[in-house]
């Protein structure tokens, strides 16, 4: 194993000139924001070239050995796009601006026509369309999180993807796929407009799809897949309306247009709420789509049909972010401090609305599940949820013009967009790790003899055939650990800064200024409180207790490229969290400030004992509910000593000993309520809605198909028997006369030349 | 010298180079058009490249040097000088020029043409095959490029009969009844349009053509001058009439809702190439011939008729999408698709925005590369599983990886991914119906979840879910034979298609420029008039 390790990191050595690319082009001249461009393009060139390669050289020893099917060539690609982003970052935390604007490409050019009250006229020249760098501070943050993770997961997905035989050959498809949707994410970011921004977006739809789709065989996966891009892109469509309509407004989709002033629209026109909050309202049923809240959450739980690495990527990464990222977008238009148009607080009520609901509904369903997965897949959900909360609280307080409220939760949402994907991002890798050991020591058991039959029935996913870990994989279950902390938000590590954040303003919000935003605060506490419980429960029933399975009891620690990426996020996490929250990087990301500056007492007083007494009691309740009552409940339930023998990491060892040192509690007469039932269930959405299409969809075109073939076509068919039997009476006609010819020829030649006469005059 | 210029060689060297491939292997003797008939395909293949590297450079300027952003509404480039009569009594000229709303589309079929030879490279009796497509692209490029009314009546309906013969003799079970309809329906339209071109020919002023006897003539650019001057007709209810019969001939064409339904016997019937054509090109001549003709003639009724635009076009969008849905015939379901997407078309004109009008262009230009790829894929599947049954062969993706990928990229084509050619003029008439109908773009919105839903199933029961990664289903059609691939012909065919709609995708700007400049460019010079006039009635 030794030797084939020391091999295994000679395949990096081709990412040694990737990374000078960067540097050999800034040396040469290229402006940093120009940077951009190539962070898109190296994704999209190596794109086609991945695919082709693979598909003309599949199985070729050196594509395989050497390349991992694609798998070197897609990270030195991603490798590029790091270094650019990285360039650009640095570059613009040195300028101390708020915004950056490169130069731009003409796409399109149009013309609109357009009434002045009495005259029609054209406005030649009037608008382009065209495509450039942009760059503030949230995509800046963004951009870091998407090349990061990308480049982490796609290292992850070299180890994860290329070792199971039912993968080859066909991995190339992954790769290739996989950097697609990376520029997809990168291209969005880094995007100066919105329409451009919907353009990615929707590659990301495609990749999506592909993705999720990956295992074509699968029945469930080729309907995940396809459910996924038919959720989205009910979004979408509303999205694109959105967009329209915004451009009616402004006379452009350019952000520097739009943003230079958005209370001024085309032609210095005065922008009324009543035009601009529909068109918002309209973008935000498509991020409600992309982020996968209620109601169009239906397709993020099924997206786990796809290869873990992509897991990791659409959830941490990549696609679900980018509906944040659009909603963080709209703060201009309600920031009334700043030009933006007043009378928009609805706006803001409805994101924080959807996100509570989201938040509690997501975090309920994760209560149940089994598949390490899908309790992943919730979790997200709910915690995006939670982001959706804050955006919709900042959005609310900044269109009240309570700007310093709403610039610190609009920081704090942000900021728990960073530590939220980060977390989750190592999470899902580490659920890919133990996923992967799991079967391999289990098709490693049935290895000798009558494996396929057995093969099929045994689920890798499943949680109940786990436990007993800690002792085997001792990274994965540290980095599962501090991940686990991160999302549940244990006091001083890296998703706790942001989520108080997110509480405490909520409520401030709700007490001070508007009831209506008590709703949303309240379930966020309670969620707070759930999420320390399905996250503890998802740890303790992985690593702590007794091995459910054969197959749990033989797994090994996987290999350096799914250790690799684990042991960096799990250093990101438990340090950079408490770090940047000492940095006021909340601040910085609200666009409040241009750059960090540093203090660590601000940001413990500001968390741990805030001027207002009832924001100290919502604090302490949550960390309560979060860190103690939750997870305690859990580990009642759910956790137990290892097997005999079996001794942990000291740093998880801990956990273990003190959820076995609690009294087991039984909860099988709740496991089997009718509400346990109707989660497991995920509350019948899905049978909801497929019930609906049934019975509105599927008839409506099997009775338009019936319709075009027999009663459309049977018109044109009655035409032709009736000019058939007519034919056959004129035939009588031909009695082959002379005179009657000659008099049929008069006719016809009156009635011609009559008509003629008629229509010259 | 006349019939020399480049328009003129592009029409008529391959229409009469395809007639007498056509005609030669019956005349000569025996062992020699024996000899003669294996390399007809390879004389089609080279001379149709040659004009579409010919059209290329004209393109790029190389010929003629056009600034194609810079060409005036009612002039053309590459004009014929001095048209020459060719039926002088009745005022009939030779009389050819192209413009931003005719070029893309004469490069498309130049392009398409060997493309189609290609994908039906090893057809039986390829001479006649091959030979026929040559008659075709003369017939085509014919219609867009004449400027005479007349003529450009007689390659429209030429334009029927290779088609005819394509279904007839190449055409699957059903062909003869598809190909009798295809004529009949198609012909019957064309001569109601005809009667409105022939009221429009006898109110025509004489001043110009003093050799034709009746003192009238069939030049359309004069044409539309003396209907924006003067108005070619003083009746407006005999213009509307007009109006309406050219409506008629042009709706059918396209086809609309619903005047429709030849168009999916002929689609499921007509070999591959047949189809890539009738798609990708002959649906657009009702485009192509509206606006020419219809709209640039008859500008306040085009105005009057907008509700009857917006009507037919929405329907046909809808109705088409809905009726996708309900299809089990792959050909079938893509035949409805462009139902449905030159729907749209419609509804770009009805804005009477020079962004709706260029996105109705560049729609025209964007299915025209779109629809042949899917129809080359649809052509492709049937060829290989013998079967057009959505379902009937799963997991494709497994046995034939390549035809997988070409379906996957020309479905996301069509149903409007960004970044692939369709988009952009998807977008642009999405604008455009913004601004001009408001909250009726839900609507054509909402179609696209459904051109989504329909094109998504199809590829989850053809390219998705075969119950195991090494078999699949495969369907009883194929006798037991091994599933194949693409052969390398279909798939250069399908390659150069594919990254057409690409490059287009990213780069719409090629066309999109001079399509928009015409667009502004005739609304200023026929339309805003007009639409002044009516906003000054009471």
């Amino acid at each position: 194993m030794g030797d084939n390790h020391q091999q295994e990191w000679n395949l990096l050595l081709p990412l040694l000139p990737a990374l000078l690319i960067v540097p050999i082009l800034a040396a040469l001249g290229v402006e940093p924001l120009d940077l951009g461009f190539a962070a898109i393009l190296a994704p999209f060139l190596m794109f086609p070239i991945v695919l082709l390669v693979g598909q003309i050289w599949n199985g070729n020893e050196v594509w395989v050995g050497k390349l991992k099917e694609g798998g070197i060539l897609a990270l030195a690609s991603l490798a590029i796009s790091l270094t650019a982003a990285l360039w650009m970052i640095v570059h613009f935390l040195g300028l101390h601006e708020k915004k950056v604007h490169g130069d731009s490409i003409t796409w399109l050019n149009f013309d609109v026509l357009s009434h002045d009250g009495t005259q029609w006229s054209v406005d030649a020249g009037f608008t382009n369309i065209s495509f450039g760098i942009w760059l503030d501070s949230v995509s800046i943050m963004l951009l870091f999180v998407a090349t990061f993770l990308c480049f982490l997961i796609c290292w992850f997905a070299i180890g994860y993807m290329t070792t199971d035989d039912i993968n080859s050959n066909r991995n190339h498809r992954f790769f290739a796929e996989f950097i697609l949707f990376s520029m997809g994410m990168f291209g969005m970011v880094l995007a100066d407009s919105f329409l451009w921004l919907f353009i990615f977006w929707e590659i990301m739809g495609l990749c999506s799809y592909l993705l999720i789709g990956f295992y074509y065989w699968k029945e469930s996966a080729a309907a995940a897949a396809k459910k996924a891009f038919m959720t989205t892109r009910v979004g979408d469509v509303f999205l694109m309306v959105g967009l329209l309509m915004l451009y009616d407004i402004y006379g452009s989709l350019d952000f520097a247009v739009v943003f230079d002033d958005p209370s001024t629209g085309v032609g210095g026109t005065i922008v009324e709420a009543s035009r601009l909050q529909p068109a918002l309202l309209m973008l935000f049923i498509g991020c409600v789509g992309k982020s996968a809240q209620f109601p169009l959450h239906v397709w993020l739980p099924d997206a786990m049909e796809g290869p873990t690495p992509v897991s990791a990527l659409i959830h941490a990464a990549t696609m679900v972010n980018a509906g944040l990222y659009l909603v963080a977008r709209m703060v201009p238009f309600v920031d009334v401090y700043h030009h933006g148009v007043p009378g928009m607080e609805e706006l803001g009520l409805i994101v924080a609305w959807i996100g509570g609901i989201t938040a509690f509904m997501a975090a309920s369903i994760a209560f149940v599940q089994n598949d390490i997965k899908k309790v992943l897949a919730y979790s997200t959900m709910s915690q995006l949820a939670y982001i959706f909360l804050g955006l919709g609280s900042a959005l609310y307080l900044l269109a009240a013009d309570h700007h310093h409220a709403g610039y610190f939760v609009l920081g704090g949402a942000l900021f728990h967009l960073f530590n939220h994907a980060m977390a989750k991002g190592m999470l899902f890798m580490a659920s890919g790790s133990v996923i992967h050991e799991v079967h391999h020591a289990h098709h490693d058991l049935h290895h000798h003899g009558h494996h396929d039959d057995h093969h099929e029935e045994f689920d890798p996913q499943d949680m109940r055939n786990m436990g007993g870990l800690a002792s085997k994989m001792p990274v994965t279950s540290i980095a599962m650990m501090l991940g686990s902390m991160s999302i549940i938000g244990i006091p001083l590590v890296g998703g706790f800064w942001s989520k108080e954040a997110i509480i405490a303003e909520t409520w401030l919000g709700a007490l001070e200024y508007e009831p209506l935003l008590l709703g949303p605060a309240i379930l966020a506490v309670m969620t707070a409180g759930m999420t320390g419980f399905y996250m503890t429960r998802m740890w303790m029933m992985t690593f702590a207790g007794q091995p459910k399975h054969e197959a749990a009891a033989n797994v090994h620690e996987s290999t350096q490229w799914i250790k690799t990426p684990l042991i960096t996020l799990s250093i990101v996490t438990a340090t950079t969290g408490a770090l940047l929250a000492s940095m006021h990087v909340g601040e910085f990301l609200s666009g409040e400030e241009a750059g960090f500056h540093l203090g660590v007492v601000d940001a413990l007083k500001h968390t741990f004992l805030p001027e207002k007494q009832a924001l100290r009691v919502v604090g302490y309740t949550t960390i309560a509910l979060s860190s103690l009552v939750g997870p305690i409940i859990a580990m009642k339930v759910h956790g137990g000593k290892l097997a005999e023998g079996e001794s942990a990491n000291r740093t998880v060892a801990w956990l273990v000993d003190l959820s076995s040192a609690f009294r087991p509690m039984d909860v099988s007469g709740m496991a089997n309520s009718r509400l346990a039932e109707s989660l497991q269930n995920r509350l019948h959405f899905d049978d909801l809605y497929e019930w609906a299409i049934s019975k509105t969809i599927t008839p409506m075109s099997a009775f338009s198909a019936w319709f075009d073939a027999n009663v459309i076509d049977g018109i044109v068919k009655l035409i032709e028997r009736t000019s058939v039997s007519g034919s056959m009476w004129i035939r009588t006609y031909t009695t082959g006369s002379t005179r009657d010819y000659i008099l049929m020829a008069a006719i016809g030649a009156l009635s011609i030349f009559a008509l003629i006469v008629g229509v010259s005059q | 010298m006349t019939f020399t210029d480049p328009l003129s060689i592009i029409t008529l060297v391959p229409l009469l180079s395809g007639l007498l491939l056509l005609i030669l292997p019956n005349i000569l003797p025996e062992h020699i058009s024996q000899r003669m008939q294996s390399s007809v395909r390879n004389v089609a293949i080279g001379l149709s490249t040659a004009i579409f590297a010919l059209t290329t450079l004209i393109f790029l300027g190389t010929i003629g040097q056009i600034d194609w952003l810079s060409i005036g509404m009612g002039s053309f480039v590459l004009e014929t000088e001095d048209p020459v009569w060719l039926i002088e009594s009745i005022g009939v000229t030779w009389h050819l020029g192209a413009d931003a709303l005719s070029f893309p589309m004469i490069w498309l079929t130049t392009l398409l043409i060997p493309i189609s030879m290609l994908v039906q490279w090893d057809v039986e009796s390829s001479h006649r095959f091959h030979a026929l497509l040559l008659v075709m692209e003369g017939a085509l490029v014919g219609v867009f490029v004449s400027l005479d009314l007349f003529v450009f009546y007689v390659f429209w309906e030429l334009t029927l009969v290779p088609m005819f013969f394509l279904i007839m003799i190449w055409g699957g079970e059903d062909r003869k009844y598809a190909s009798m309809k295809f004529f009949i329906y198609t012909f019957t339209a064309s001569v109601l349009m005809l009667v409105g071109i022939l009221v429009m020919y006898f109110n025509t002023a004489d001043s110009m053509f003093s050799g034709s006897l009746t003192g009238h003539h069939f030049n359309l650019v004069e044409m539309t001058e003396q209907a924006r001057v003067g108005g070619l007709i003083a009746s407006e209810g005999l213009r509307h009439l007009v109006w309406l019969l050219l409506l008629i001939g042009f709706a059918t064409k396209m086809p609309s809702v619903p005047v429709h339904t030849w168009l999916p016997d002929a689609h499921v019937q007509a070999p591959t190439a047949g189809s890539m054509l009738l798609a990708g090109v002959m649906l657009k001549m009702g485009a192509y011939g509206f606006l020419r003709v219809a709209v640039a003639i008859f500008p306040e009724s085009t105005l009057t008729f907008v509700p009857l635009l917006v009507f037919l076009g929405m329907a046909s969008l809808v109705y088409g999408a809905v009726v996708c849905l309900g299809q089990t015939n792959l050909k079938r379901m893509v035949a409805y698709s462009s139902v449905s997407h030159m729907g749209l078309i419609f509804l770009g004109i009805a804005t009477m925005q020079p962004i709706g009008f260029a996105g109705a262009l560049f729609m025209m230009f964007a299915h025209g590369i779109i629809s042949p790829l899917l129809f080359a894929v649809a052509g492709s599947f049937k060829h290989h599983y013998h079967t057009l049954e959505i379902g009937s062969m799963r997991g494709i993706a497994h046995h034939s990886p390549f035809l997988a990928g070409h379906m996957m990229l020309g479905w996301m084509g069509s149903l409007g991914l960004p970044l692939l050619a369709g988009f952009v003029a998807e977008v642009a008439i999405m604008i455009a119906f913004w601004m001009t109908f408001g909250w009726w773009v839900l609507l054509p919105a909402v179609t696209l979840i459904f051109t989504a839903l329909y094109y998504l199933t199809s590829m989850q029961k053809i390219i998705f879910e075969s119950n195991d990664p090494h078999q699949g289903i495969l369907p009883d059609t194929l006798h037991g034979e091994d599933p194949r691939d693409v052969t390398w012909h279909e798939n250069i065919g399908m390659f150069i298609l594919g990254a057409l709609t690409i490059l287009f995708g990213i780069m719409p700007f090629i066309f999109w420029d001079m399509m928009s400049v015409w667009s502004t460019e005739f609304i200023e010079t026929y339309l805003i008039h007009a639409m002044n006039a009516l906003e000054a009635m009471p």
